[in-house]
């Protein structure tokens, strides 16, 4: 936090600290050619983007990839963003869904031609972010769902979204939103109640 | 178990996965300021010839000093060349002027059958 403190002094003499300014405004200032926006902008957005990322691939390399790659556009994107059109949030978690989708179909689409990779690898990567059999369980049974369900869950469950917003990210209905984190949430109880013998988790109850 | 139990379970392992927030790894963060720094440096070298006066554009398209002063060389070799051409070449201008046309009509064998259709 050291260099971002030092950094408002850069924002052309604005009293206020460079923190406290808006994703737009900073992206503006980004665009304007201000390198210490484009920190902030990261420090901010990026763990919401990897941690969406991770929750849908449940695979390290691969979320890291989408995340950088999501970021790539926000910077590209930032000299055209329209004030106002969208929260930037909002639009970056639609890429990165949009991202993590194109990632699975081609994998999906290589898996017909090449030997598939090892299951233990993919579960592996959340093991060494959670420790925790309870998490490992609860990322399982997300892995299981059906996309759109696992999107819509994750943004309401794991990063706390408004049924309004995930709408708009998911370009779809607040109806179908919660029709979808419902029977998402029905899949996973059913899931990991599947799962508690199997696995012996005596700790979900 | 009531239904209402179940989802209190999960609500509380979605609490759980909350507070185990994912971190964004140190060499992702640099990965991603290095692409933004790219497209920063990019966008700005973009912008500079676009503000820059369109008689250097003209300058610079015609390659430069070492271009501009091939293309003056040449033209004044041609202005030169203009005036005062060497002793050994036909002057053009003479040329087309005084040029007797009655010669050619010879040269070509025309003038005995024009003489004869007037006979």
């Amino acid at each position: 936090m050291e260099d971002l403190t030092s950094s408002s002094q850069t924002f052309r003499g604005e009293s206020i600290a460079a923190e406290t300014l808006g994703d737009e405004k900073l992206l503006r200032l980004f665009a304007d050619g201000d390198a210490a926006a484009a920190r902030i902008l990261t420090d901010r957005l990026g763990p919401r983007c990897y941690s969406v990322a991770l929750r849908m691939l449940n695979n390290r390399a691969e979320a890291e990839d989408v995340t950088q790659e999501a970021m790539m556009r926000l910077w590209k994107v930032a000299p055209d963003w329209v004030p106002g059109q969208a929260k930037i949030s909002t639009w970056l978690y639609r890429v990165t869904l949009n991202l993590c989708v194109d990632l699975r179909r081609r994998k999906s689409a290589d898996a017909l031609d090449s030997i598939p990779e090892p299951e233990d690898e993919a579960a592996s990567a959340i093991e060494r972010i959670q420790h925790s059999t309870r998490l490992d369980a609860l990322q399982t049974a997300l892995s299981q769902l059906p996309e759109r369900q696992r999107q819509a869950v994750v943004l309401r469950h794991i990063e706390e979204l408004s049924n309004p917003e995930i709408a708009e990210i998911m370009r779809i209905s607040v109806e179908a939103v919660e029709s979808l984190v419902a029977r998402g949430k029905r899949a996973l109880t059913a899931i990991l109640a599947g799962r508690k013998e199997e696995l012996g988790y005596d700790d979900i109850r | 178990m009531t239904i209402s139990d179940k989802n209190s379970d999960l609500d509380q392992l979605f609490a759980d996965a909350r507070r185990a927030s994912v971190d964004l790894p140190d060499d992702l963060a640099v990965r991603i300021l290095t692409d933004a720094e790219a497209v920063r440096l990019e966008r700005q070298k973009q912008a500079v010839p676009a503000r820059r006066n369109p008689i250097l554009g003209l300058f610079d398209g015609l390659g430069g000093w070492q271009g501009l002063s091939g293309l003056v060389a040449a033209s004044l070799a041609g202005l030169w060349v203009g005036f005062s051409a060497p002793s050994f070449l036909p002057d053009p201008a003479d040329f087309i002027v005084t040029q007797d046309s009655s010669y050619l009509i010879a040269d070509l064998g025309l003038e005995a059958i024009i003489l004869e259709d007037y006979e």
